[in-house]
């Protein structure tokens, strides 16, 4: 598979002209500390070129593009970098016409383990390994719905508990591109508490998500506290798909729903008399 | 009574902020009084623009600052002074209510009502009726202390 995108990539970066045509390719390159983020150029050594352990590439693309606003760019993009890339275009943060996606296909088993409904790229001009059926969501949150309030409570007060403010949640988020971040802003987060006060910091990320999250996990996944932040965010996707019928990353038509009117976004249920 | 000389240790007393948007609400709140129809002192009045303008930061810090409940009222759907405000109003508030229920505070101590400025009894019955709810759920210290 490895050597597939690479013999790819080489492709791209040797097409000279016509669409297929790129200034240089985003993936990740082996290094000492495991992977990081590389634009390849023509004539570069491949073969430090990986696919694992996933990394956001995209929020690279976006800044290579603000930087190159000229550049026609290739990346490697799973099927989360993909719907990533989806809403970020949607707000301006990526350009779709200069953009080549190489798409890998996620296997069985990464998919399980991000229960990811969408394990490969749908837009991907080319496409690497087999696209293989999306899991199912987190068990977690149909249980969810039978816990009881006090339950709940405990739960994320312990969980919470734990958050030391390193903000990696949303510095490795690619759909958190604020220029002024509300979780830095010390009207509503109080500047020199190291703990966050239950619930604040974490309900106003969470907000922020409905309507964005592609359930990527890089969130989790960079937690040092090992706070299971994507429970909270799959329930405000689950809720997004049933108030709007919008699931982030799906389509690139469909405007932000909490961003338009009714008209634009109508509401499925009636939420004005739920309560 | 202001809401700040309630004797706490005593009787719990609701603390109640309202978001009232400037174009209807907080006229329907001025034609209660001016109808000399009652309604609950517990509710703090905070007027703004529009009921949109409420972002969930808000609606968080002022649980924060100690309320018990916090109503957002606004024009009703197609009566909104900026048009569509109001339409992102309802879809904040209810993702915002299931959101606190999520991480264990009762939804119920978050409101959204439209208020039209002709409606002050509507005015004082859906105050009255939000503050006895929240007197019946108790101080929000319980679900949130730090």
């Amino acid at each position: 598979m490895i050597d597939q995108l690479r013999q790819i990539v080489a492709e791209l970066l040797s097409t000279v002209d016509g669409p297929d045509s790129v200034s240089g390719v985003v993936a990740l390159r082996r290094s000492s500390q495991g992977v990081a983020p590389h634009l390849y150029l023509r004539g570069d050594d491949l073969s430090g070129l990986e696919i694992a352990p996933r990394y956001p590439l995209m929020t690279v693309v976006a800044r290579l593009q603000q930087s190159f606003p000229d550049a026609h760019l290739g990346v490697v993009a799973r099927g989360c970098d993909e719907r990533a890339f989806v809403e970020m275009a949607k707000r301006n943060q990526v350009d779709p016409d200069r953009l080549y996606i190489v798409g890998i296909a996620c296997t069985e088993e990464e998919a399980a383990e991000c229960y990811c409904a969408a394990p490969a790229p749908s837009m991907a001009a080319r496409l690497v390994g087999t696209p293989v059926a999306g899991s199912g969501p987190n068990p977690i949150v149909a249980e969810y719905d039978t816990m009881p309030l006090q339950e709940r409570n405990e739960f994320w007060r312990g969980q919470f508990a734990k958050c030391f403010k390193c903000y990696g949640c949303r510095n490795i988020c690619p759909e958190c591109f604020c220029e002024e971040c509300a979780l830095e802003d010390p009207t509503w987060i109080e500047p020199g508490l190291l703990v966050p006060p239950f619930p604040v910091f974490h309900l106003i990320r969470a907000m922020h998500m409905a309507s964005r999250c592609v359930a990527c996990r890089q969130c989790e996944l960079a937690c040092p506290a090992h706070i299971p932040l994507t429970v909270l965010y799959d329930l405000m996707r689950r809720d997004m798909e049933m108030m709007v019928g919008y699931v982030p990353g799906a389509d690139i038509a469909a405007p932000p729903p909490l961003s338009v009117t009714l008209t634009e976004a109508p509401l499925l249920v009636d939420a004005g008399h739920a309560h | 009574m202001a809401v700040d000389e309630i004797d706490l240790a005593t009787e719990f007393e609701p603390k109640v902020v309202a978001f009232m948007c400037n174009w209807c609400t907080y006229a329907g709140a001025d034609n209660a009084g001016v109808a000399r129809i009652e309604s609950p002192a517990n509710i703090l009045p905070i007027r703004v623009m529009c009921s949109g303008r409420i972002s969930p930061e808000i609606v968080l810090r002022t649980f924060r600052e100690g309320a018990d409940g916090v109503l957002v009222m606004g024009c009703h759907l197609g009566d909104c002074h900026y048009s569509s405000g109001n339409h992102r109003t309802l879809k904040r508030v209810p993702l915002l209510r299931n959101l606190l229920g999520y991480a264990g505070i009762n939804p119920q101590r978050l409101q959204l009502e439209w208020v039209s400025a002709a409606e002050g009894p509507r005015f004082a019955r859906v105050t009255r009726a939000f503050v006895d709810k929240i007197r019946e759920l108790g101080p929000l210290s319980q679900e949130v202390s730090a």
